[in-house]
């Protein structure tokens, strides 16, 4: 009897443990240096962009919380319900913002509210062109290695993160593809930062399960990211700062 | 043929013939193990490009450590493979001749325990491998300052050095220590380790070096010796930056200005001044930005307590601003200094400023002023000089004693002086326009202040999200000590007696006042659901007032004027304590609360200061104020706004004050010690939409304001004209305000249109001679214009503006009084020739009011050209023209209470002016499409 106990124990330690590393929800704090941001946009002067980091340098942080579900196949990256301790409270509206992937179809389905529309991105998955490099460093409890990808739209130069223990190709914001889960992101030197702070594995095929009714305009990966491409060259020659309204 | 098409050919074939030799796609497999030959399951394995590491392929080794990657494309590869705990191992993988090619065994080696222990789980560090270097970041590791480089390798793990200061890296002598790659004063170790301070160190590496025999040689022996090398940092970020101007002008016109900022990552530091007098009496926003630095904007420094305490906006106190009204001429000059220090936990600023100001005025003014069923005009012709100035000093400390408590304390002290001389000459016409009354007035006054200012305040989290306690108290003491001297000679037209022809006074007011206040207040946040909170909040307030006045004689300063003297003590307490819930979830945000509040009041009335108590005034009121406020964020960029709440405000200490102001004899004013709070229901309601594909926005204002009881200035005219105002409690009179505004392009980045209305109608209660008057104020603007943008170099702005102004009065009903304003602006911003711009602007603004026969029109033309000189832009010269048709001059159409009033003043008019601007940072050689900051 004691034997068979012991067994049931096993077993139940052994899935336990294997189901623990590829079903969960990755908590992310996503956090966006203005002044930073700022002083990438072209059109600023010299003497602008000086005065913008004198004032307000170091107390220009604006946090967020995301979320990250993840099972062997898929993927889902959500804005988180929390609010931040500069909101006092306040909540302001959360946009339509969910970024479904599943691998194993290759297949994406990302709900973006943008410019005061709401777009359903479908298209089969296009892999970033990733470069890994040689560095290793904690992130929430995982060494990580270093990988680092372009985005020619934005302007971006991306370095992630990824898991070295963590077998999934899920990550936060628009990314995924490397060998381990991206657990941190940073965007163009740290004008914005996605960080892992905790990883909860638990069952989360509920929370990844498409959205029933899915309302926006049906678009393809190709079209969405032409519409920001038009969108971030308009307001530069207005010299305006475009990622006022679109996510960075 | 000759030799290159031969050679040509052969590359040719050799080339296909490799194609046909090597297949296109290839299977590679292989075993990862650790260095004692134990497999290492579930290793990431992955394919790069050798030429950028761009990733191929990856694969997971299986339970026995193996890997394959089946069908890919046959080329050369980075092989990369990373395990936990590991080094990640590379190894370049040439095209493959074989379908199949096992890689065999490959072993890698274990990253040291205590680096990654130390290094990337303790100081979170990161670790930087290229071969068998590996690399962190100094920084991470805390050592005391004024350390030196020993000291800290002392606490990086796999480094021990012994007491005389030998150095072992994983357990091997170090041979050399290089600084940025170089070696550092010979061949000594110890020399750079001991000499250089810890914090110029970023990064530290630790590789096995070629031997200084094989540097020597150039050939390789194979020895491999233990190097450190130190990279230095790039400095603390540091810099500066700065400008400085000098100008000078036709009819002595003259300006200079400069700014100068340095900082490194804790302190900023700067110096700011000017000295013009082309009537700025401040400095501009960006300069006080500069000079303030980070200490601009301080959020969490309102320490009084209320409903909607959520949102705290970040404000900007801007006592060195340029505030000139547009009357007069100015000579100004300030300078000051600013220190910021923000480090980890704490931030420090502190700064001076010293300002002064000379104003020379002449203005005219006619008013018309309506009783019951006649009215009166006063011609008032005045010069005033005056100077005024004042030292500041500040200083704010924040300090965040752990992540949930924080103090803030701030500090302000400021001497101020004033004096001036009013020359004025007044006229009363009565209804048939005949003067009935000359006065002359001649009335200087001196006045020294001191005011202290102390506040602290202390924020804390609970540990239990979104629960928060803030407490707050402020102590401030002012002190103002003056005197006036009036002197006015009046002559009655009217008068039958000669005695009554003339009257002169003479006078010599000595004012001193004092006030204390204590402030204190608590807030406190609850948590109830993540969407509902629960807030309550207690303000205290104590202020106590003396104020002292004699009046003497001006010819005899030993005759006090009594009945113009007093001496009086105020003490005002004041407490609140409110409470309401708030709801808030995803752009929907409720709140709802009820406050009480009591004033408690004692006014000690005597003859003089040390005579006994003439009369003693004790009052106590109470009031229930509720607050209501709704924003809701709706999908498609929609915005709507509501607040109620009722204000209560008690009367102002001058309005109190039993004091007769006598000093202009037509118009004397006292206070009331009978006067009750202020009180009335405010309500705003707004709505707007914003597209933030097009940037087109439109939005609707509108607030409304009744008043239970409002603080009115009664009068008494006297068969002389002469006015007597005094401040009484009367219920009516609403305030209502209506706008709209939008902006959308015409053309996308080329046309922006932009148009706002607004209607603003008012009616006001005041008793004439015991009369009740209603003046109702009807308000019209609509304002219209473009921005036109055609290409980078061009910029255009053109704007249009209608005014109407309606007033009634009840008691003088065909008196309607009807000011119309018109206006015109346009600007052109040319960047005609590279480094050169030309910008002119035109004002045309017209005033007019047909019952006063006054029509009035202004055009202004600015003109100016500038040119960047220099390295990098540093100097601009700029010739600029003002008001090129000489015709600036201040204009003031107002309706107030019973009377409308047309204002005259003199001011700055044409004049030239060529000025030279430094900058440190270079001008922008481009125009600014956009006025705003990003």
């Amino acid at each position: 009897m004691k034997k068979i106990f012991l067994l049931a124990l096993l077993y139940i330690a052994y899935f336990t443990s294997f189901g623990q590393n590829n079903e969960g929800v990755v908590y992310f704090t996503r956090t966006t240096y203005w002044t930073k941001l700022n002083s990438t946009l072209t059109y600023l002067s010299k003497q602008e962009k000086e005065r913008m980091s004198y004032m307000f340098g170091g107390k220009d942080d604006w946090a967020n919380y995301t979320l990250l579900y993840f099972n062997d196949n898929e993927s889902k990256y959500v804005n988180s319900e929390e609010k931040n301790d500069q909101s006092e409270g306040y909540a302001w509206r959360k946009e339509a913002y969910s970024i479904g992937r599943n691998f194993t179809k290759n297949t994406m389905t990302d709900v973006i509210e943008m410019l005061g529309k709401t777009y359903i991105v479908e298209d089969s998955l296009k892999l970033p062109e990733w470069k890994i490099l040689n560095d290793l460093k904690e992130v929430a409890g995982h060494i990580c290695m270093k990988a680092q990808v372009e985005d020619p739209i934005k302007n971006q130069k991306i370095t992630a993160w990824f898991a070295q223990d963590l077998p999934s190709q899920a990550g936060p914001e628009r990314l995924w593809g490397l060998p381990g889960m991206i657990l941190e992101l940073d965007i163009n030197d740290g004008a914005v930062t996605v960080v892992a702070s905790k990883i909860e594995f638990k069952k989360v095929d509920k929370e990844l399960e498409p959205p029933k009714k899915l309302k926006g305009k049906k678009i393809t990966d190709a079209e969405y990211q032409g519409m920001i491409d038009k969108f971030i060259k308009e307001k530069i020659k207005e010299e305006i700062n475009p990622f006022w309204v679109i996510r960075y | 043929m000759n030799k290159s098409l031969v050679l040509l050919i052969a590359l040719f074939f050799t080339y296909t013939n490799l194609f046909a030799q090597n297949p296109a796609r290839v299977t590679i497999r292989g075993v990862v193990q650790d260095t004692s030959a134990m497999t290492l399951s579930g290793a990431t394995v992955m394919l790069l490009q050798p030429k950028d590491s761009s990733l191929v392929n990856f694969a997971r080794a299986n339970d026995k450590g193996s890997f394959e990657f089946r069908n890919v494309k046959n080329a050369s590869y980075l092989l990369k493979i990373s395990y936990v705990g590991f080094l990640p191992y590379q190894q370049k993988l040439k095209e493959f001749p074989n379908d199949v090619n096992d890689l065999g065994p490959i072993k890698i080696k274990p990253i040291a325990k205590e680096l990654l222990e130390v290094v990337v789980k303790t100081a979170k560090a990161p670790l930087s491998i290229k071969g068998d270097t590996v690399e962190y970041n100094a920084a991470s590791f805390k050592v005391p300052p004024g350390s030196s480089v020993e000291d800290l390798l002392r606490r990086l793990p796999g480094i021990e050095v012994d007491a005389s200061g030998n150095i072992k890296a994983q357990g091997k002598d170090v041979k050399r220590v290089l600084v940025d790659g170089k070696t550092f004063f010979g061949d000594d170790p110890k020399a750079a380790t001991k000499n250089l301070g810890a914090e110029t160190i970023s990064k530290v590496q630790v590789y096995n070096g070629k031997s200084d025999q094989a540097l020597l040689t150039g050939a390789d022996d194979g020895k491999k010796e233990k190097t450190i090398n130190l990279e230095l940092k790039d400095e603390f970020k540091k810099g500066a930056f700065g400008k400085i101007t000098a100008a000078v002008g036709t009819s002595d016109r003259g300006v200079l200005r400069g700014n100068y900022n340095r900082f490194n990552k804790k302190e900023q530091f700067s110096v700011l001044g000017y000295a013009n007098n082309i009537n700025e009496t401040g400095v501009n926003w960006s300069d006080y930005g500069e000079f303030k630095g980070n200490n601009s904007f301080n959020s969490n420094d309102n320490g009084d307590f209320g409903f909607g305490n959520g949102n705290r906006f970040y404000y900007m106190e801007g006592d060195y601003l340029n505030n000139f009204d547009g009357k007069g001429f100015t000579n100004n000059f300030g300078t000051g200094v600013n220190y910021n220090y923000t480090h980890q936990k704490t931030k420090f600023s502190s700064s001076y400023f010293y300002n002064q100001t000379k104003l020379n005025l002449d203005q005219y003014q006619s008013t018309k002023t309506f009783l019951q069923n006649s009215n009166f005009t006063t011609l008032d012709t005045n010069n005033t000089v005056s100077f005024r100035n004042s030292h500041s000093v500040a200083a704010r400390l924040e300090q965040m004693l752990d992540s949930s408590n924080t103090i803030i304390a701030k500090t302000n002290l400021r001497f101020s002086g004033s004096n001036s001389s009013v020359n004025q000459v007044q006229q009363y016409l009565n209804n048939s326009e005949d003067v009935q009354n000359r006065i002359n007035m001649n009335n200087g006054s001196n006045l020294n202040a001191y005011n202290f200012n102390f506040t602290a305040i202390y924020r804390h989290k609970f540990k239990k999200k979104g629960r928060t306690f803030a407490a707050s108290s402020t102590l401030s003491t002012s002190s103002t000590d003056g005197t006036d001297n009036i002197r006015s000679l009046t002559r009655f037209f009217n008068a039958t007696n000669v005695n009554d022809q003339i009257r002169a006074i003479s006078q010599l007011n000595q004012n001193a006042n004092t006030t204390t206040m204590i402030k204190a207040g608590v807030n406190y946040l609850e948590p109830l659901s993540k969407k509902v909170y629960w807030e309550s909040f207690y303000n205290f307030n104590n202020s106590g007032q003396n104020v002292g006045r004699d009046a003497f004689n001006g010819n005899l300063e030993s005759q006090r004027y009594d009945s113009l003297s007093t001496y009086y003590q105020n003490q005002i307490t004041y407490n609140r304590v409110g409470s309401g819930l708030r709801f808030s979830n995803d752009g929907i945000n409720l709140s709802f609360g009820l406050a009480v509040l009591q004033y408690d009041l004692d006014g000690k009335v005597y003859p003089q200061k040390g005579k006994p108590l003439t009369a003693n005034i004790s009052k106590q009121y109470q009031a229930l104020t509720p607050n209501f406020s709704a924003n809701i964020e709706f999908k498609n960029n929609a915005y709507m706004g509501f607040n109620y709440t009722l204000n209560v405000e008690a009367p102002s200490i001058t309005d109190l004050q039993p004091v007769v102001q006598n000093n202009n004899p037509f118009y004397i004013t006292s206070g009331n010690q009978d006067l009750l709070p202020a009180k009335n229901h405010e309500l705003s309601f707004d709505i707007s939409k914003f597209d933030p594909a097009t940037f087109a926005s439109i939005g609707i204002w509108s607030s409304y304001r009744y008043y239970l009881s409002q603080i009115v200035y009664s009068q008494t005219v006297d068969a002389n004209l002469v006015t007597r105002t005094r401040p009484e409690n009367m219920s009516g009179g609403k305030n209502f305000n209506v706008g709209m505004y939008s902006s959308f392009p015409i053309i996308k980045t080329k046309w922006t249109m932009n148009i706002s209305g607004n209607i603003n109608t008012s009616n006001t209660p005041t008793i004439v001679n015991t009369v009740v008057n209603q003046t109702n104020n009807k308000n019209y603007t609509i304002n219209a214009g473009f921005s036109i943008t055609p290409s980078e170099k061009l910029i255009m702005n053109i704007e249009g503006n209608l005014g109407f102004n309606n007033i009634s009065y009840t008691i003088e009903n065909n008196q309607n009084q009807n000011i119309r304003t018109k206006g015109l602006s346009t600007s052109v911003k040319w960047n005609f020739a590279k480094k050169t711009f030309f910008e002119t602007s035109f004002d045309y603004n017209s005033y007019r009011n047909d019952r006063f026969g006054f029509d009035q029109e202004i055009p202004i033309l600015n003109c100016s050209v500038r040119r960047l000189f220099m390295k990098e832009n540093r100097m601009e010269v700029r010739l600029a023209a003002f008001d090129i048709f000489n015709k600036r001059q201040s204009i003031v159409q107002t309706g107030y209470l019973n009377t409308v009033s047309n204002q005259q003043a003199l001011t700055l008019a044409r004049y030239f002016m060529l000025s030279l601007t430094y900058n440190l940072k270079g001008h922008s050689d481009k125009l600014k499409k956009n006025g705003g900051f990003f």
